[in-house]
């Protein structure tokens, strides 16, 4: 089947983001491992060249002044600018589900009166598969015919790709748009320091099934086993003010690949494990058997981790015999 | 000033509810307990903190559902809400993003709203998408995942800030009306107060047909709900929980991640 793909591409201080690398392998699955690629930007020439020559896909370049910052009015003018034209052949559009991906793509596909499917992880047939409910369920999602505009999540696709015979063909479309009701005051860094995040060994996280603030000196009870232990939390326990938002881990916080991660009381929502799902031992403790955290796990532990926590505790220092 | 809020009532835990399969989708049982979305209790708060800034601000709490999302609805007075808005579906069907934002859009339009707000996400269906359908529909700015918020009523100005990847954040200078969703952790949500909570007793809910509202274009459906690939899971660790505490020194060992004492 030959279906017309168009992948909206991302970069971050000149390197192309690995959820664009990834949009390509979700487009050979879909049976197009050439699909066109569109970049945005102001004087990004070198990159989308070289985005072509390494993927062997056509690159096209939206170039403007004003598209070194991000907003959602301008990126949309400036995709409707190209995309209009074509929608009869184009079957798909696909962003990555990041910041920008779910920002832009309802409006898009709503310019477009396409159907717009977000946070995609498989595909089956001519249907989409993604989550529902923390994780605990899984929807399968068939769009009406024409194309659609989907987001695809990060990490379920891959990002290696074989470098191609021939290098692919890249365009630069010149567009004047200008920021209108929405205008960019720029970006700055996470306010959040590193913890010692990334130094350590093992992470101990806390989520909201600690139950309360009191109940955290449990969690650095058993981090404290570890000689190089750091904590860290979902976003819910910093929401919550019983962490620190620097110890926050997922897509909003850190990204962590210790040699051990042990996450108590975490529900295993996509955007905390997308950024501990590569550390090389994962335990989870969770009393509900159901709990997503158990598909990113190694080992699962269904338990009350306010009782379960004190046990291990008392066999690691009284072990038996 | 003149906020809508929309709020999503989601059930507290999926295990409770039951798969139908024509059309597929899943239905709450009589053991399903319902609660407001998470995201969307952050929401409500900033507009009540907005309110708290501007006296005289009117608060409105939307809900689209069936007509046990009157509960949540009610919740949302009790935390200070002045205005509690039904648009009522009869039954419990799946609804895209598109189709609840334009149900939405066809009761706000004409309404003068200078500021609507939505939780970035709803827990249940996940989609994060109808604040920016609301924007499309009603052609305002919206911008997503805002974690601050500073408004100008003179001029009718709003500085927000909007969270990204790794915690780094955008600003945007806007005008009213937008919409704005907004991620959690922006504010610490409040509990009701008693008066608030005698006062909602007494209040009624504006109830509308969400038929009347504009027609959803229901560009997708839902072919099938299931479990997820148990085969994915890792080795569940067996027994009681000394046991399971025992099992587990015993791997952490084995790996060398941990010492004997
Ligand atoms: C754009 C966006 C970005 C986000 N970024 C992040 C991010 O970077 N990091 C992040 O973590 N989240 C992020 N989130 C939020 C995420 O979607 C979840 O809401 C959050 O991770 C949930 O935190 P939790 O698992 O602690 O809480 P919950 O989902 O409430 O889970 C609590 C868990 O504890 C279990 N439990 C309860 N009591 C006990 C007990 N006594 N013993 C054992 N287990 C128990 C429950 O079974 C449940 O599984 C983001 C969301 C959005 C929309
Ligand atoms: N049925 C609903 N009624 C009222 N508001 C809703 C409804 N569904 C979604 N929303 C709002 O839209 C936000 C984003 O939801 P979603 O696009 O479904 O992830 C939620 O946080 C709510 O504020």
């Amino acid at each position: 089947m030959n279906r017309n793909i168009i992948i909206i591409g991302e970069h971050h201080e000149g390197t192309i983001s690995p959820g664009t690398l990834e949009l390509l392998d979700f487009s050979r699955a879909l049976g197009s491992p050439f699909p066109e690629i569109i970049l945005l930007g102001s004087d990004i020439f070198s990159l989308a060249e070289n985005l072509a020559e390494r993927t062997g896909c056509a690159v096209t370049l939206i170039n403007g002044e004003h598209l070194n910052l991000y907003s959602a009015e301008l990126y949309q003018k400036a995709l409707l600018e190209v995309l209009r034209p074509r929608d009869e052949r184009t079957l798909c559009i696909a962003f990555s589900h990041t910041s920008l991906g779910f920002d832009l793509a309802p409006a898009l596909a709503h310019a477009l009166q396409a159907p717009c499917i977000s946070s995609v992880e498989d595909i089956e047939e001519s249907s989409f598969v993604r989550s529902i409910f923390g994780g605990k369920l899984q929807s399968v999602v068939t769009p009406q015919n024409g194309p659609v505009v989907l987001t695809v999540l990060p990490g379920a696709f891959s990002p290696d790709r074989t470098p191609p015979e021939k290098s692919g063909h890249m365009r630069i479309v010149d567009v004047s748009v200008a920021p209108v009701s929405m205008i960019p005051q720029g970006e700055r860094a996470s306010e959040y320091r590193d913890s010692g995040l990334h130094d350590a060994d093992v992470i101990v996280s806390a989520g909201r099934g600690i139950g309360k603030k009191e109940n955290l000196s449990l969690i650095s009870a058993l981090a404290s086993l570890f000689p190089r232990s750091a904590l860290g939390a979902s976003r819910a326990v910093c929401d919550l003010g019983w962490m620190e938002y620097r110890h926050q881990i997922g897509t909003t916080g850190q990204t962590v690949s210790p040699k051990l991660y042990i996450a108590c009381g975490i529900s295993g929502a996509i955007q905390h494990t997308s950024g501990m799902k590569n550390a090389q031992t994962i335990i989870a403790i969770n009393s509900d058997p159901n709990a997503a955290i158990f598909s990113v796990s190694h080992y699962a532990i269904v338990e009350d981790l306010l009782s379960f926590i004190p046990v291990l505790m008392e066999e690691y220092t009284h072990p038996p015999g | 000033m003149k906020i809508l809020v929309c709020i999503k009532q989601v059930c507290d835990s999926s295990e409770t509810l039951v798969h139908d399969t024509d059309p597929p989708w899943v239905r709450p049982s009589p053991a399903t307990v319902f609660r407001m979305n998470r995201f969307d209790e952050f929401a409500l708060e900033e507009a009540l903190l907005i309110g708290e800034r501007f006296p005289g601000t009117e608060i409105h709490a939307l809900s689209v559902g069936p007509s046990r999302v009157c509960t949540t609805i009610r919740k949302a007075l009790e935390m200070g809400a002045s205005h509690g808005i039904h648009l009522c579906i009869e039954k419990e069907l799946y609804l895209s993003g598109e189709d609840t934002a334009s149900i939405i859009a066809g009761y706000a339009r004409d309404k003068g709203y200078d500021l609507i707000l939505t939780g970035i996400m709803s827990e249940d269906t996940m989609h994060c998408q109808v604040g920016q359908y609301l924007g499309a529909l009603l052609v305002l700015p919206c911008i997503t995942s805002v974690i601050s918020e500073e408004i100008s009523p003179d001029d009718a100005r709003v500085v927000v800030e909007r969270e990204i990847e790794s915690g780094r954040r955008q600003a945007f200078l806007v005008k009213m009306p937008v919409v704005l969703t907004i991620q959690s952790g922006i504010n610490r949500p409040r509990y009701p107060s008693l008066s608030n909570v005698l006062r909602a007793r007494s209040q009624d809910l504006e109830t509308c047909e969400a038929e009347h509202l504009g027609s959803p274009a229901f560009r997708q459906k839902i072919a099938a709900i299931r479990y997820p690939d148990a085969g994915k899971k890792g080795t569940f660790i067996q027994g009681d929980s000394r046991q399971k505490a025992r099992e587990l020194l015993s791997i952490l060992h084995e790996k060398s991640l941990l010492s004997w004492r």
